[in-house]
């Protein structure tokens, strides 16, 4: 990446004297922002609340299935609803693992990393002030309130046990009652909410970059988002889309997905995965852009082939777009099209092969210092790799008809998201808690969080890919006592997962009022985007003067 | 500054009106898709048969289902024929009203394995229109197809010796509140 350097006598200085710190009443900051780093902020705080319920779902899923049989689930479908069949526990396992799916990927992943850091850092990163429309980034974050409260009030309308997917018929003639209505208008406005914030991005980041800032020298965080946003411009309307023909399907009797009128089922498949295949790029990418922009700074280099990390993104969003039937192998299609799908979906493995490559090129050679951020970029690498070979395995649409629906799959997708992205969230938030509170972390805790996690995380999940490939189908609150020995040890592995999240709450909070005093650059020269050149935290305003970004030398 | 943004959002927006409206569009593109390539199972109409290639047989077999909210009696007269590819075939099906109301029914249909889908032909059949009975009343109804012989240098369908063409029978609303 080509290195900033401010022009004498720029934007930082002397903020502190004037007007661009001047903060507003608590009310006014706080409910009526539109300074991106308030914003930023409150994203952050929603993401963290949401991630501390999606987890304690988790953990309930997690306790139910450490022994065969049914312990937890009619006592606790008692406790919501007074009692009930067997049908009734069994069917309230369908709402759990629908709220823990859609609460980590819409109200935890995706408010951290767009919504959370893009915010707080995109602007500064390409020298801009704020973002491009401050008070529809007050919408943005705004309508995530309803929407989570929806999906949130919805178990106790009954509770939409309709898996993340959201599948027809199970959605539409399966499910009574207006709890799945409510999960719908749920994602309809988190929908419109991430729509708002792309606009608003791509407008920021074509627009308002400073003078010399040219799209080949934005930082990759901003690359990532970049693409992120667009990702999320082209696939969510055509989720928005299907999800309104299952609400009139669900209630004016439409028949879209019905075939006794003449609809098919396979079409929402179709359309949510035209969506969905997208979207689990939309949860990695800004995790990439941070890792590059870690990697490269405790390796004291500028990262490896910007150029290639930057299109590689690009790329990985276009073949995004065109693979989605990879999650459709067992839908009946024929052998031409499992071909096609699933030589496209290996092609993918190119790009993201370049950007391990860059980054384990990064390190080559580099001075590194193993700080916390870059253990976690670190981990989230090896576990990304981990994640992404079982996906090659997953993208052969024979070896799928077999792996379909297992346990295997649920392994896959947690080691590249929950391993993944998780991981890089991590690494992004202990990377900019300096500069987001002006305090340092605690390393020591840091370090436990960061170990304590990884092994708790490779013992949960690691296991999964055992009890898929013998078969365990997801979705399930029970299995045989064949497959006893590894759920329980499963189970443990939330356990240790959950000792290490003690430390990361205790860090956050002494750190946030007792932690050392951050300087503006606390991770010295290999740091050099924007936001280390401001104060610890960053003034309230910030580049009243626009930076100049020099023609810098060449590596 | 002001006017670049407001540029920049309305194409943004316009984007995503597009996508939206390709998400809505996707319902009869979909429809097109599945009759011009038989995705799925969907069989194609034609009107005549071109004509048996001798000492090439298939067997069709027949299912029938009728949904659980429609008091129907429905299923084909034999369990399966074995005919010639490219001939043309007449099968019946006999469909009984049970109950004491005059009912309405219509039948959606497909034939497995999906990818023969393309290759067969109905020319007439009684899932084309919708079928009214009276209280005990009994029809027979026919329908005629062929399977096209070009089934025989597809490599994916052409070790296929048995095809099932299926049927089932949901009401129609009195109403005629869907389609």
């Amino acid at each position: 990446m080509t290195d900033i350097a401010l022009d004498h006598g720029a934007a930082h200085d002397d903020h502190a004297h004037h007007d661009a710190d001047h903060k507003p009443g608590f009310f006014v900051r706080w409910f009526m922002s539109t300074n991106h780093k308030d914003i930023g902020t409150l994203y952050l705080i929603f993401a963290i609340i949401a991630g501390i319920i999606g987890g304690g779902i988790s953990g309930m899923m997690r306790l139910e299935l450490a022994h065969p049989g049914l312990q937890y689930l009619g006592a606790w479908y008692e406790f919501l609803h007074g009692p009930g069949k067997f049908d009734d526990a069994t069917e309230f396992w369908n709402v759990l693992i629908t709220a823990h799916g859609l609460i980590m990927v819409f109200f935890m992943v995706m408010p951290a990393m767009i919504g959370g850091f893009g915010n707080w850092f995109v602007p500064i990163m390409i020298g801009a002030p704020d973002m491009a429309f401050p008070r529809m980034n007050n919408i943005s974050f705004w309508l995530l309130i309803p929407s989570f409260s929806l999906l949130l009030a919805s178990p106790f309308f009954g509770g939409a046990g309709t898996g993340w997917t959201v599948y027809a018929p199970l959605s539409t003639s399966g499910s009574h009652g207006p709890a799945v209505d409510m999960a719908i208008l749920s994602l309809h406005l988190a929908g419109a909410s991430s729509i708002l914030g792309a606009i608003n991005f791509i407008t920021t980041i074509f627009n308002m970059r400073a003078p010399g800032m040219t799209l080949h020298k934005m930082p990759l965080f901003v690359w990532s988002i970049l693409v992120t946003a667009f990702l999320l411009l082209l696939a969510l309307p055509v989720l928005a889309a299907a999800i309104t023909m299952l609400l009139t399907d669900r209630n004016f009797h439409t028949a879209f997905y019905d075939a006794s009128g003449g609809g098919d089922p396979i079409l929402y498949q179709h359309l949510f995965w035209f969506f969905g295949h997208p979207e689990v790029y939309i949860m990695i990418l800004p995790g990439f852009g941070m890792v590059s922009q870690i990697v490269a700074t405790f390796s004291r280099k500028p990262v490896f082939g910007y150029l290639g990390m930057a299109y590689a993104m690009v790329a990985i969003g276009v073949v995004g777009f065109i693979v989605w039937a990879h999650h459709m192998f067992t839908t009946g299609m024929s052998v031409q099209v499992k071909m096609y799908f699933t030589a496209a979906t290996m092609v993918i493995a190119v790009p993201t092969g370049v950007k391990i490559f860059s980054w384990i090129a990064t390190m080559w050679g580099g001075s590194m210092s193993f700080k916390t951020p870059m253990v976690w970029a670190l981990g989230f690498i090896f576990m990304f790799t981990v994640g992404g070979v079982t996906g090659v395995v997953l993208a052969n649409g024979g070896v799928d008809d077999f792996m379909q629906d297992t346990y295997y799959v649920v392994a896959h997708f947690h080691y590249v998201l929950s391993l993944g992205a998780v991981f890089s969230l991590f690494a992004g938030f202990y990377y900019w808690f300096p500069k987001m509170t002006g305090r340092m972390y605690n390393e020591l805790l840091g370090q436990l969080h960061f170990w304590i996690f990884f092994i708790g995380v490779n013992v949960l999940f690691f296991p999964m890919h055992f009890l898929g490939a013998q078969g365990m189908p997801r979705r399930m609150p029970d299995y045989p006592d064949a497959q006893a020995y590894w759920n329980l040890i499963a189970s443990w592995g939330y356990a240790i997962m959950g000792v290490g999240m003690v430390f990361f709450f205790v860090n956050i909070f002494w750190s946030m009022f007792k932690g050392e005093k951050a300087g503006d650059n606390p991770w010295g020269e290999g740091a050099t985007t924007l936001e280390w050149t401001l104060s610890s935290p960053p003034p309230y305003h910030q580049f009243d003067t626009l930076p100049v970004i020099e023609d810098s030398h060449h590596h | 500054m002001i006017s670049r943004n407001l540029r920049t959002a309305l194409l943004a927006g316009v984007g995503v009106c597009c996508m939206g409206g390709l998400g809505f569009a996707s319902v009869p593109l979909y429809r097109m898709f599945c009759a011009a390539t038989g995705l799925n199972g969907t069989t194609q109409r034609g009107l005549e048969a071109p004509g048996a290639v001798q000492g090439q047989k298939v067997t069709v077999a027949f299912d029938s289902n009728v949904s659980p909210a429609l008091a129907w009696e429905f299923k084909p007269e034999r369990r399966s024929d074995r005919i010639d590819i490219g001939g043309r075939d007449m099968a019946f099906f006999t469909a009984k009203n049970l109950s004491s109301q005059t009912l309405t029914g219509t039948a959606s249909f497909n034939v497995t394995p999906a990818q023969v889908g393309k290759y067969f032909t109905k020319i007439q059949c009684f899932c084309f229109t919708r079928q009214t009975l009276k209280p005990g009343e009994e029809i027979r109804m026919p329908v005629i197809f062929y399977v096209d012989p070009k089934i025989l240098d597809d490599p994916d369908a052409r070790d296929v010796k048995e095809i099932t063409l299926s049927y089932t029978f949901y009401p129609v609303d009195s109403a005629e509140t869907k389609r």
